[in-house]
């Protein structure tokens, strides 16, 4: 008998003569809300975790983008090749401030310093103001792994309630990385002093569009 | 971890003695608590969400061999390695083994308790690896050659001043007091760890039994960038962490942040199933899931099987006032406070941390903030019988206790010795604090004057008063 078995063997006597297992997941209280409700409980959740949401119209987020990279010390910019929503706003944000453009095979074999990460986001979540990134469809994770700053692109229809809807999709066939990002990398490993950019990005941004 | 359980007493008293381990203690849990309540008092679900995450774990415990058949077969079809140890001393073998057959010299590593249980890293070294521990506060720990002190706040009891001189020395940075440099200065260093590295080690706060994804999570974001770079992924993760389906996870992500540090949500969640598919740019190739038994399925047979409910959040700890004085190191093991009090003698013997039960006022507070209900002062308490029972108490104690009863049985009895303790007392302490009581009582007066008996007793008080009133 290999451990495997004996383990199993020990856990069946101790687990035996509970009735089978629940077999559904108890219903969780979860009215749908509307999209009004959604948008606004969102830039609050967002804003809670230590992120930076930008509405509005295109020119003016644009700006105002430029003026949180300029801040934050970026001089390059990147996003996924196939990612057209990032890579519009990405190329429309070079005249906004000294910023070059490079490409996700250049920021993977180096350091990522004073960098932005472009990236579609494919849900984000009103309840707890977080970005969903996957490795679905060969997507890359880069921009809002290695990056000084994260820049998500929020289309207001993927926008759910809550982190039920965001996972519902994805339970049938995971892929292999499913991210929720909310707000920047933080730590208050020393002092008990919250400080950001401990390993990802030291800003989260997202640009919420429709 | 190097086991010195039993020494809880002296290893207490150093911590009450060190000056600048208590202010660095009571800020910290004192902030976590505020934290933590302000969290669950914008939460009105709570109480629901608590009782629903408490019934799936019970109902987990009650399966745990279906669901972690799931959990197995779900991930091993998605291409993950799955081993299994039943000791510490196995689950070192079986690392080590994967460490050498993966051709591994550098591994990155976050935050896991359960590789704490193993002495993963030493296992590690053993195979020719370097282990490079990437949570900030473990890192510090970690250059210092120390040992966590708090689940959530590894290095709680270390200055920045310390700090900057361990990175000036092992880093060659210079020097600096300001709290973002530093955090800066670990950034680089660690990046250029997570970038060449050839095993990411992680340990799992949930196993996703229905798709055999394991979920790390954190806030700095170092499990997911070890679970995304490295071409291998070792996650070392204990068997009760099994949860029945994926559609569960957001009811224990609603509890572990804000009963954790009082956030809606960690920074960092990460669900990481098998490994990387084809055309995926990242990802590990080989994914290796280490689950460890290590006592957890003599817990289950018997009568503190709940105590395997614990999500690991650290609430008891900054509730305990125990804690609150002493700190991580003096639990002597991997898990401090209230559920180290309990969970340690149930996984090394109770012999061996015989001790831990007392360190508790049986106050009830960790019941209360426990975010899945485990009845932890009723354990500790049942703990002090097993203790008693399987004669681990001092005769010097039984007999005290024997005769602490029989006086409580005797109320005659009790109000002669309220009355002479009364005038003995006055006498003595001349109607102040009465300090230097010779051992075995010196316990009580060592750092505070133990309060003289009252004159009039307060049963002979109440008589009075209600003589008067009637």
């Amino acid at each position: 008998m290999n451990e495997r078995e004996a383990l199993f063997q020990h856990l069946s006597a101790a687990c035996g003569g509970h009735g089978s297992p629940t077999g559904k997941p108890l219903p969780g209280a979860a009215p749908v809300a509307p999209e009004s409700d959604r948008v606004a409980l969102f830039a609050k959740t967002f804003a809670a975790a230590g992120g930076v949401l930008l509405r509005g119209t295109v020119e003016k987020a644009l700006s105002d983008l430029g003026e949180h990279l300029r801040a934050e010390g970026v001089t390059a910019l990147f996003f996924p090749e196939d990612d057209t929503a990032a890579r519009e706003i990405a190329e429309a944000l070079v005249p906004f401030g000294p910023f070059n453009l490079t490409t996700v095979a250049d920021v993977r074999g180096g350091d990522a310093a004073g960098t932005a990460g472009f990236r579609t986001a494919e849900a984000a979540i009103a309840e707890t103001g977080t970005i969903v990134e996957t490795s679905a469809f060969g997507r890359t994770l880069l921009p809002g792994l290695m990056a000084d700053v994260h820049v998500s692109i929020v289309p207001a229809a993927s926008l759910v309630a809550r982190m039920e809807e965001a996972l519902a999709s994805v339970t049938a066939d995971p892929p292999r990385n499913i991210s929720f990002l909310s707000g920047p990398s933080r730590t208050g490993d020393i002092e008990q002093t919250l400080t950001v950019g401990a390993h990802g990005p030291r800003k989260a941004i997202a640009l919420l569009l429709g | 971890m190097e086991l010195n359980a039993n020494a809880f007493g002296r290893n207490a008293r150093k911590a009450l003695l060190d000056k600048k381990l208590q202010g660095a203690l009571g800020r910290a849990t004192e902030r976590f608590q505020t934290h933590r309540d302000a969290a669950i008092a914008e939460f009105p679900e709570f109480e629901a969400t608590r009782e629903r995450a408490s019934r799936i774990k019970r109902d987990v415990l009650d399966h745990l061999d279906t669901y972690l058949a799931r959990f197995i077969e779900e991930a091993e079809k998605r291409g993950a390695i799955v081993h299994v140890a039943r000791n510490a001393a196995q689950a070192r073998e079986i690392a080590a083994r994967i460490a050498r057959d993966e051709g591994v010299t550098l591994a990155v590593k976050s935050k896991s308790m359960a590789s704490e249980e193993i002495s993963l890293n030493e296992a590690l070294q053993g195979a020719g690896v370097t282990v490079v521990e990437s949570d900030l506060g473990e890192y510090i720990v970690q250059l210092a050659g120390e040992t966590p002190s708090h689940i959530i706040a590894p290095a709680v009891h270390k200055t920045r001043e310390e700090i900057s001189r361990l990175f000036e020395r092992h880093l060659g940075e210079p020097r600096t007091d300001s709290i973002p440099e530093l955090v800066g200065m670990a950034r680089k260093h660690l990046r250029g760890k997570f970038l060449s590295a050839g095993m990411g080690v992680s340990g799992g706060n949930f196993l996703v039994a229905d798709t055999g994804s394991v979920v790390p999570v954190t806030n700095e974001g170092n499990g997911r960038m070890g679970t995304v770079l490295p071409r291998v992924h070792l996650a070392v993760v204990g068997i009760e962490k099994v949860i029945p389906r994926m559609a569960d996870l957001p009811t224990f992500l609603r509890l572990l942040p804000r009963s954790a540090t009082g956030q809606a949500i960690s920074s960092y969640v990460s669900i990481v199933t098998g490994t990387r598919r084809a055309g995926d740019p990242e990802g590990p190739d080989r994914m290796h899931i280490l689950l460890l038994d290590c006592g957890r399925s003599a817990i289950l047979e018997g009568k503190y099987r709940e105590v395997l409910k614990c999500l690991r959040c650290g609430a008891c700890l900054n509730t305990c006032p125990v804690y609150q004085s002493v700190g991580g190191h003096a639990y002597g093991w991997v898990y401090s406070g209230p559920i180290g009090a309990v969970l340690t003698p149930l996984l090394v013997g109770l012999p061996e941390a015989a001790a831990l039960p007392d360190a508790s006022t049986l106050c009830g507070a960790c019941a209360d903030v426990c975010p899945v209900k485990i009845p932890l002062p009723d354990f500790l308490l049942e703990l002090r019988s097993d203790v008693r029972e399987q004669g681990l108490k001092t005769p010097g104690e039984i007999a005290a206790m024997k005769g602490y009863a029989r006086v409580m049985q005797r109320a005659g009895l009790l109000e002669a010795i309220e009355r002479i303790a009364g005038v003995l007392g006055q006498f003595f302490s001349k109607g102040k604090g009465i300090g230097g009581l010779p051992y075995p009582f010196s316990g009580w007066t060592e750092r505070r004057d133990f309060p003289a008996p009252a004159a009039r007793p307060f049963r002979k008080q109440w008589k009075i008063k209600r003589g008067a009133r009637g």
